[in-house]
């Protein structure tokens, strides 16, 4: 019985012991903990004890980095994929970095399994990244605002050198893709013209390449790129229905741009009709022989529409975007 | 424009008259021409009615101050010009970084005027320089169309050019930039190249290296011709086009226009030693090798040598580009700039060059605004691309090319409108050309047959002039009918219709400000005049030290050299970002820290535009961010750009904003005193709200002056000894005796040493008072 008591009471201390031990030893445990999880996975998941043993709790003289986010397809977070990308990209610099210590720490919670910490910091959206300071809590600008900053690489390094004073030289894994594809597109072009090398003829074909060039013009005319820097929504879904046309004139929609392509090409065409009616501009033979007056006068009639409903279209389409704007032909 | 209608009737009845169609034609021509020119100059001169004749903006002040310092100093001083005024304490050497081209046209001109006794003062050569350049450009596109297409076609191109939108945004009277006169440069050079092509003459070439010179001279934008001229070369040789008449003018060109480019102080070595000049060498390298090849297959017209001859021209392609590679690797080349790169890469100015990004004339275009600046012609152009490609010669390559590259620069940056607007007009000329050509002739056919006197005032005068160029059709042609000619001429006079009074609108409405003298328009439509700038500036340059520095944000920093004539720290030739940043530090920390640097630089008044009172929104508030984004890049450990936005990322001047925007310098120096602006005094009309934090007091500066309608405000910065010092122990003290307030105060009453030597005879005997009191009042009081 005594033996037992002794047991118990042993039992007792070692567990009081290690417990004790480790409080004391906690923070190097931690720390050292830490380095051999970055030392697999440069992101650390963390579930709910290990965010709570490692972020939350005191004695910490690190900084810890976590994304919040939510990952699983049923979710359907289709930002949740480009800013782990991206996060991956920073802590894989930092990881491999000249300046790496154990000063500074990445991790990130999954919302399936850690649906409890969202609850604790009272997080209603994904993803976030939030910065928990070595001493302290987090201030409103320790989480990142991806609104203004956007979310690449740069900016995260950015963010994370303001917060703790680490600077990290993003260092991107090179990308091939863009150069695979275009080696693939040079190889199919040239194994394409070696095929056919016995017929290049379609090499001389103006019209072709004159309609390839004209492509190329309403493209940019229309403002795509514009469209490619700056990302406009493919039109704007409003209370009364949905918007197709910006009503300022420095911004545009995706659809609004095609459909001032679409205006333009109409314009060109009408234009080059009413040119192929009236004779065209160096073999007017072939055309007079082919087709007879009636015919080429219905096509210069049409040609003269398209041109002008469609340039009264764009011109009004114009006007309503430009404030102040007087003039306008057919329609208003 | 109403000249380039008047422009039309003037051949009918001019036809009858002239049997000599050589001579009618030319009439015609110069007629035409000159009647452009008249539109083009007229309908630049909005501003200068409107207003007076000003020089307008931020860049121009800077070339009208140097074209002044060149007729006063005459050339060769100037290109030994160090500019102390600018860049403090740095200074800029002008001779070496600016391009002459514009002060010396202006200062030519300036000379022969007075070499014939015409007294005019270089301002108004300045003024009107680019609308008088606008007819030469007209001429220009002119000779360049009639190479490509016809005369007629050029007639049209011409008259576009001197009344679109796109081309007078940068030629307005008043706009005295570089771009003014370097569009004449660049068609001229296009033309003359295409004539080289044409003929193979030496002659040619060598006026086409003459004009480049003229270019390089002018404009950065060269580099856009030794890219493109090579580019033709090169598409040339891949069609299969190489000739001795190309050899020959590609080979002239290149080699003179390299040495005469090389001339210019401010591009140096450059042609040899940066990417953007590589495409041109390499495609010289190539030519000569593929030359040397024509040659050797001269020699032995037989056996394999077709299959060598491809083989070889693809050797030395790859060799010419692997050592273009190589040698950038290695450092002789330097890659390609920044502000070039960022057109390949859209994405690359706004992550690393935030100065770049921060200038609204570096954005995207949309779509409207290309059809503001170039309405009709726009959707039109594309017909004569199509028509340029369907029957291409060896010059219709060069205008599709031009076309094409010219089309995407302009995409990516709404600046780049202006190398797309001649290709344009070119073209839509052409098209315009092509279709009424085709609609009179028929007309002429039919009607003038029988009797040519009958036909008048239909005729267009493209038309007119075209039909004498080109074999005429046989009669049978004539199948469209009465109706559907009158219908489609009918139809296409409106358009033009609305193209030149869409033209005016835009001109006047859009690219006629001086921007630096500003109308409001009443109810009544009455026009109040709001002069603030140049009130300020003419405050500074009266009431302030000859030598005061004075600090602001680079943008004003040409018109405080222009019109204030002082020293400035940072302007708008922005080569140093890292002195920009410390600017942009100084206006976005507090009062205490931005004291500090600005003793560091030495900086006696600050000036901040604010447009709070009048609703007035290019002011400093609203560009205040970039100042802290640009300041950010070179100090991160001091300025953050989140500290300035509120919690939620918003922008505010209001109380929710956030403590160290309501505390930096540049709100507290543009809101200090401020009590005017509407119902609740203090209320800030271009932001929409009242301030966050009003009713302060400066420690470390002083007001010194606010213009009429607050948008200009000076401040002085106080010296050490006029702020609350701490105490000196009494043996410590000293009566200050250097002085630049005194001198101020002098420098104002004009008898500046004699009251200086007085000031001083009375320091002394205060000095040697026993009382201390009395001597650290009189330091006060200065």
């Amino acid at each position: 019985m005594r033996f037992k008591h002794y047991l118990i009471f042993t039992i007792v201390l070692t567990f009081y012991k290690i417990d004790a031990q480790t409080r004391a030893k906690g923070l190097e445990e931690k720390v050292q903990q830490l380095t051999d999880l970055t030392a697999k996975k440069s992101i650390i998941s963390l579930n709910y004890n290990r965010f709570k043993d490692y972020v939350k709790a005191p004695p910490r003289d690190y900084s810890f980095v976590v994304m919040f986010t939510a990952m699983a397809p049923s979710r359907r977070c289709a930002i949740c994929q480009h800013v782990y990308d991206e996060f991956l990209v920073v802590a894989n610099s930092f990881r491999f970095s000249q300046i790496y210590n154990n000063k500074l720490f990445f991790g990130m919670v999954d919302f399936d399994e850690g649906s409890d910490i969202f609850q604790m910091l009272r997080l209603n959206t994904a993803p976030v990244i939030m910065h928990f300071p070595a001493k302290g809590k987090p201030k409103p600008a320790d989480s990142m605002d991806f609104e203004r900053a956007g979310i690449h690489a740069e900016a995260i390094a950015k963010w994370i050198q303001d917060r703790t004073d680490v600077q990290i030289r993003v260092f991107r894994p090179p990308n091939y893709s863009g150069a695979v594809a275009v080696a693939t597109l040079f190889a199919l072009v040239a194994g394409f013209l070696y095929l056919r090398r016995n017929n290049l003829e379609f090499l001389y074909n103006k019209q072709m390449w004159a309609g390839a060039a004209l492509m190329f013009c309403f493209t940019m005319v229309s403002g795509q790129m514009w469209n490619q820097i700056r990302g406009p929504p493919f039109y704007h879904r409003s209370k009364n229905g949905p918007v197709y046309i910006n009503g300022g004139s420095h911004g545009q929609f995706v659809l609004e741009s095609y459909i001032v392509a679409a205006l333009n090409c109409s314009v060109v065409v009408g234009m080059i009709a009413m040119i192929e009616a009236a004779g065209g501009v160096k073999n007017p033979d072939v055309v007079r022989s082919q087709v007879d007056g009636k015919k080429r006068r219905f096509q210069s009639v049409v040609g003269l529409i398209l041109v002008c409903v469609f340039f009264s279209l764009l011109l009004s389409v114009f006007r309503a975007k430009t404030q102040g704007y007087p003039y306008s032909f057919l329609f208003k | 424009m109403p000249a380039t209608a008047a422009g039309k009737p003037v051949n009918g009845p001019n036809k009858g008259l002239f049997q000599n169609t050589a001579g009618f034609s030319t009439l015609i021509t110069v007629t035409v021409l000159t009647l452009a020119w008249l539109a083009g100059f007229a309908s630049r001169l909005f501003a200068v009615i409107r207003f007076e004749s000003i020089i307008h903006e931020f860049d121009p002040w800077f070339n009208y101050r140097s074209t002044a310092y060149m007729v006063q100093h005459g050339f060769y001083n100037f290109l030994n010009w160090f500019d102390e005024r600018a860049w403090y304490p740095l200074g800029r050497i002008v001779g070496g970084t600016v391009y002459p081209g514009l002060m010396i046209t202006s200062g030519t001109i300036h000379w022969i005027l007075h070499t014939l006794n015409i007294p005019i003062h270089i301002r108004d050569i300045c003024v009107f320089l680019a609308p008088v350049f606008s007819g030469l450009t007209a001429i220009a596109t002119y000779l360049l169309t009639s190479e490509l297409w016809s005369r007629g076609a050029g007639l049209f191109a011409a008259c576009f050019i001197a009344i679109v939108p796109g081309y007078s945004s940068r030629s307005v009277a008043g706009s005295y930039d570089n771009e003014g006169i370097a569009i004449f440069a660049l068609q001229f050079t296009y033309y003359l190249w295409l004539r080289s092509v044409k003929s193979g003459s030496v002659s040619w070439s060598i006026c086409t290296a003459l004009s480049y010179f003229y270019m390089v001279s002018a404009w950065g934008g060269y580099v856009f011709i030794i890219n493109l001229i090579p580019l033709h070369v090169f598409v040339l040789l891949i069609m299969g086009r190489f000739s001795q008449r190309l050899f020959v003018s590609y080979t002239v060109f290149y080699i003179i226009g390299l040495l005469l480019s090389m001339q210019i102080p401010f591009v140096g070595f450059q042609p040899i030693r940066t990417s953007e000049h590589m495409a041109a060498s390499g495609v010289f390298a190539l030519l000569m090798a593929i030359g040397a090849m024509k040659y050797l297959h001269s020699l032995n017209p037989k056996g394999q040598w077709k299959q060598l001859l491809i083989v070889g021209g693809l050797t030395a392609a790859a060799l010419v580009f692997i050592m273009v590679v190589f040698l950038t690797y290695m450092g002789v080349i330097a890659p390609w700039s920044g502000r070039f790169y960022s057109l390949w890469d859209t994405g690359y100015a706004k992550i690393h060059i935030p100065i770049i990004a921060s200038v609204s004339e570096h954005q995207p275009t949309t779509w409207s605004s290309f059809f503001f600046d170039l309405h009709v012609l726009v959707c039109t152009f594309p017909v004569g691309l199509w028509y340029c490609i369907k029957n291409i010669n060896d010059e219709r390559v060069f205008v599709a090319l031009y076309a094409l590259s010219a089309v995407y620069f302009a995409g990516v940056m709404v600046r780049l409108m202006l190398t797309l607007t001649p290709v344009v007009c070119i073209l839509a000329g052409i098209a315009f050309s092509i279709l009424l050509d085709l609609v009179l002739k028929e007309d002429e056919v039919i009607m003038t047959q029988p009797e040519p006197e009958e036909s008048k005032n239909l005729y267009d005068k493209a038309g007119k002039v075209k039909k004498r160029t080109q074999e005429p059709l046989p009669p049978a042609d004539a199948v469209l009918g009465m109706n559907v000619r009158s219908g489609t001429l009918i139809a296409f006079m409106i358009l033009l219709m609305l193209f030149s009074v869409h033209c005016t609108w835009a001109t006047s409405n859009a690219y006629s400000s001086p921007s630096i003298v500003l109308a409001s328009y009443g109810n009544d439509g009455s026009r109040k005049i709001l002069d603030d700038f140049r009130e300020a500036y003419g405050w500074l340059s009266q009431n302030t030290a000859e030598d005061a520095r004075i600090m602001s944000w680079w943008d004003y920093g040409y018109q405080i050299a222009g019109m204030g004539n002082r020293t400035t720290l940072v302007d708008n030739n922005t080569w140093n970002n890292s002195h920009i940043a410390l600017v942009g530090k100084a206006m976005a920390s507090n009062e205490s820290a931005a004291y500090e640097i600005m003793s560091m630089l030495d900086v006696d008044y600050v000036l901040v535009i604010f447009g709070g009172a009048i609703g007035y929104s290019g002011d400093d508030i609203n560009k205040f961010i970039w100042m802290v984004r640009i300041a950010e890049g070179e100090h991160p450990r001091d300025i953050h750009e989140a500290d300035y936005f509120t919690e939620r990322g918003e922008y505010r001047i209001d109380s929710e904003a956030s403590k160290t925007m309501l505390n930096c310098l540049m709100y507290k120096l543009s809101y200090y005193r401020y009590d005017s602006g509407g119902s609740p005094p203090g209320y800030d009309r271009t932001r929409g709200s009242l301030p966050g934090n009003r009713g302060f007091k400066l420690t470390y500066l002083e007001e010194a002056y606010t213009s009429e309608h607050w948008l200009v405000r000076i401040y002085r910065v106080k010296k050490p000894d006029e702020f609350n010092r701490p105490r000196i122990p009494l043996a410590k003290r000293t009566i200050p005796t250097s002085n630049a307030v005194s001198k101020k105060f002098t420098s104002g009453l004009g008898s500046g040493v004699q009251y200086d030597t007085t000031s001083k005879r009375r320091k002394g005997l205060l000095k040697n008072k026993p009382t201390i009191v009395k001597g650290k009042k009189v330091g006060r009081l200065e």
